[in-house]
């Protein structure tokens, strides 16, 4: 290492007269380097997007793990620590074990039927017919309707009296009339509630799915699956072996969003049942909200809401892990 | 340690600077209850703001009056006034927002979830305005301070509440020989009957608002309690409270069909209005909307005083609405003479609501009350003022009451019971769900 002298006027003039030298062979400024050029821009560029993510998940998050270790209420602007307490107590409550696993069976039977329909929904969309775009056009109806919009019209196809649903299922044979056994009570029966619920979110939700597909389909090349044709490939084995490996990171964005959509979809059973009957309905973001806004426990509340972050992690780590190791 | 403390003051010696608070609080207290009793509105109001925020009433054309009368106060007074209208249900979640920003509404309107207690450190203490339109009027009805007293101050001056009484069939009953509905026992033995006929009844077993009045109305008026009157203990389980258990099974067996698990506040309406129902127990929308869309059944139907339970009790578990107002509005002059403005004319809003709102104040509450007390189905509905109760009876309207009814605690416990879990297990499974919340509110 060199050491560079310290001292009087003579050696000052000295160093003056070496350091650019030096600096000129080997310390020029990172960020006026090619490299340092190149990385300044593109943080720039991420920047805006990082700020966004820091203001407005990630403030919000810290935000929310401050009032879930505390006993904040909506009232009460100061609180105290309560360390882990919310959280205890959440766990302690049955509604709440309910809450959990209807989260988990809604996530998971949600997202079998809408990747099923979705798949189904994206090949159709694949065909060449007369009307493709005014069908692609009606598909998206569902996910660009106003939620509060579409879950009343399915509130009043679930009526335990006037349900249209019931009508059909009447009128073709398959029940009773109403007042009858087999007369269904979509939103009073806990099974049939729960299914109410994702079906209302299937329906909203699928076109997105199918979206996302048809999107993945279209960038897989003609040569490549006429190639497997031409080695004798049936339809399945082609999506199966061709088609879903090269679309798998569409995929697994796609499923990603979907299980943060689902996971923290409120609306839906809210509208329709309040997590009812019992805590047959009742979801994780549902409860938060009756506990933390309308009954002011903002601890509790954010605690409940927290205990979906390590689902969704897990959820997220599984599919970049397997993404990473497909790539 | 003695050298710190204030001199010891005679009796009777008056500081100069106590003499100058209690004067100046005195003729600041008495202006103001002197333009409150004069409806003089003061100079410094005008060219103010008054926001306020208020649901949707289920009677609209109480809110198209309700808007022009505010404009038109807004007017007299030189105050621009502006009403928003939402539903009901968004405003605790409107509430909690205002309250970390710190701005918004002046006046926020609260249905049935009443957040005073929650909040009161942030809101205007209204006693002042309370008190004088409580002297002016005969004296608030009593359970009136429940949803708003804090510590002995008043946090919010109540304006109407909305009475679920029994709504029933007087033709089916008649063709049964059944008589009104008058005890439980007799709509049950009504249920009983009717049902078989193609007339059940219906009281919902959901997570809904209705269920939470109408099952603590039936177990109040079976002499069962939800806390003790301090609001500081649950008190529910009892004799009675299982007495009451037993008997919404047996009416659920006997009387009602499943669908009642899936109602919502509006379903029992319409189970009416289709004809069905033998008997209902709601709020007289129910009653007004068959009047236009079911006339046949509307000429049939009856209101009923509430039932009494096994010892001849009477309560009826109403839904309270109150004004609240901010600490940090900008316009608390404004807000309170508006308030007591819109208290006197109370009676004019009951007209315009055909009936629906119930006066707080005893003066307004005497009989003949507007609308109700010239329709001869309707006149029962006055004697209500006297057996009124809000949730937690007979303890206050606390925020941990609160919380259960938000998380549908005590109708859940009915429908375990009316699903098959034994009324021990049920009470017991309430108990602890009770305990808990009571028990975080305690440590807060």
């Amino acid at each position: 290492m060199t050491v560079l002298p310290v001292g009087d006027g003579a050696e000052s003039a000295t160093r003056a007269a070496t350091q650019p030298a030096a600096r000129g062979r080997s310390t020029r400024a990172w960020w006026h380097t090619n490299t340092g050029r190149r990385l300044t821009f593109g943080y720039l560029l991420l920047a805006p997007a990082a700020l966004y993510v820091l203001l407005l998940v990630g403030i919000p998050f810290l935000f929310s793990l401050y009032l879930a270790l505390s006993d904040a209420n909506v009232g009460d602007p100061v609180a105290r620590f309560v360390g882990l307490e919310n959280f205890r107590a959440a766990w302690e409550m049955d509604t709440f074990r309910d809450a959990l696993r209807n989260s988990i069976v809604f996530l998971v039977v949600a997202a079998i039927f809408k990747s099923l329909l979705g798949t189904s929904l994206a090949f159709l969309l694949l065909q060449n017919f007369k009307g493709k775009k005014l069908v692609r056009a009606l598909v998206v109806i569902p996910f660009t309707l106003p939620i509060s919009v579409s879950v009343l019209s399915w509130k009043w196809m679930y009526d335990s009296q006037f349900s249209v649903i019931n009508w059909g299922l009447h009128k073709a044979g398959l029940i009773g009339a109403y007042g009858s056994e087999s007369w269904p009570i979509w939103l009073g029966q806990p099974h049939l509630a729960l299914l109410a619920c994702i079906g209302v979110n299937v329906w909203r939700s699928f076109p997105f799915s199918a979206i996302v597909l048809l999107a993945g389909f279209t960038s897989v090349p003609n040569e490549v699956l006429d190639a497997a044709r031409v080695d004798g490939c049936s339809f399945f084995q082609r999506f199966r072996h061709v088609v879903t490996p090269m679309i798998f990171p569409i995929l697994i964005i796609g499923f990603l969003f979907d299980t943060v959509f689902t996971l923290s979809d409120l609306s839906v059973v809210y509208l329709l049942t309040q997590g009812g009957p019992g805590s047959a309905t009742m979801i994780l973001p549902v409860l938060a909200y009756q506990i933390g806004i309308q009954a002011g426990s903002l601890g509790r509340g954010a605690a409940i809401a927290l205990m979906l972050v390590p689902l969704l992690f897990l959820a997220l780590f599984l599919m970049l892990r397997n993404l990473k190791r497909r790539d | 340690m003695s050298d710190l403390q204030p001199a010891p003051t005679v009796q009777g010696s008056v500081s100069r600077r106590r003499f100058l608070k209690v004067t100046g609080g005195a003729v600041a207290g008495s202006s103001l209850l002197t333009m409150l009793d004069a409806r003089q509105a003061p100079a410094q109001i005008r060219g103010t703001t008054l926001r306020i925020l208020t649901w949707s009433h289920f009677i609209p054309a109480y809110d198209v009056w309700f808007d022009k009368f505010s404009a038109e106060w807004g007017e007299k007074n030189g105050v621009k006034v502006r009403v928003d209208h939402i539903p009901h249900l968004e405003i605790p979640a409107r509430m909690a927002a205002e309250f970390a920003a710190g701005t918004g509404h002046d006046i926020i309107l609260n249905n049935s979830t009443i957040l005073a207690r929650l909040y009161y450190k942030s809101l205007l203490d209204l006693t002042d305005v309370y008190d004088g339109l409580g002297k002016k009027y005969g004296g608030w009805i009593p359970a009136a301070k429940s949803p708003i007293e804090v510590e002995g101050r008043i946090y919010g001056i109540p304006m109407y509440y909305i009475l679920l009484p029994m709504l029933w069939r007087k033709d089916l009953f008649e063709a049964s020989g059944l008589k009104p509905p008058d005890t439980w026992e007799l709509a049950r033995v009504a249920a009983r009957t009717l049902k078989p006929k193609g007339n059940p009844t219906g009281i919902a077993f959901s997570h809904c608002n209705d269920a939470n009045l109408n099952w603590r109305s039936l177990m109040f008026s079976f002499g069962a309690v939800e806390t003790d009157p301090s609001g500081d203990h649950p008190a529910f389980d009892s004799k009675e409270m299982r007495e009451a258990l037993r008997f919404a099974k047996a009416l659920f067996d006997e009387g009602m069909t499943p669908e009642v698990f899936s109602w919502d506040d509006a379903s029992d309406n319409r189970f009416l209005a289709s004809g069905i129902a033998s008997w209902i127990h709601d709020a007289i929308s129910a009653y007004r909307t068959t009047e236009s869309t079911n006339p046949s059944v509307f000429k049939n139907t009856f209101v009923a005083n509430e039932p009494a339970g096994p010892g001849g009790k009477r309560v009826s578990v109403s839904a309270p609405i109150v004004f609240l107002a901010w600490k940090f509005s900008k316009n608390p002059q404004a807000t309170k003479e508006y308030l007591s403005y819109l208290v006197d004319n109370d009676k004019e809003g009951m007209i315009q609501s055909t009936g629906y709102n119930m006066p707080f104040l005893n003066d307004n509450a005497k009989k003949p009350m507007p609308i109700i007390g010239a329709d001869p189905k309707l006149q029962v509905l006055q004697d209500f003022p006297k057996i009124v109760a809000f949730f937690g009876y007979p303890g206050p309207y606390t925020p941990q009451i609160q919380e259960v009814a938000n998380l549908f605690v005590l109708p859940d416990i009915f429908t375990k019971v009316a699903r098959g879990t034994s009324v021990d297990d049920a009470v017991k499974w309430g108990v602890g769900e009770y305990r808990r919340i009571f028990a975080k509110h305690k440590r807060a």
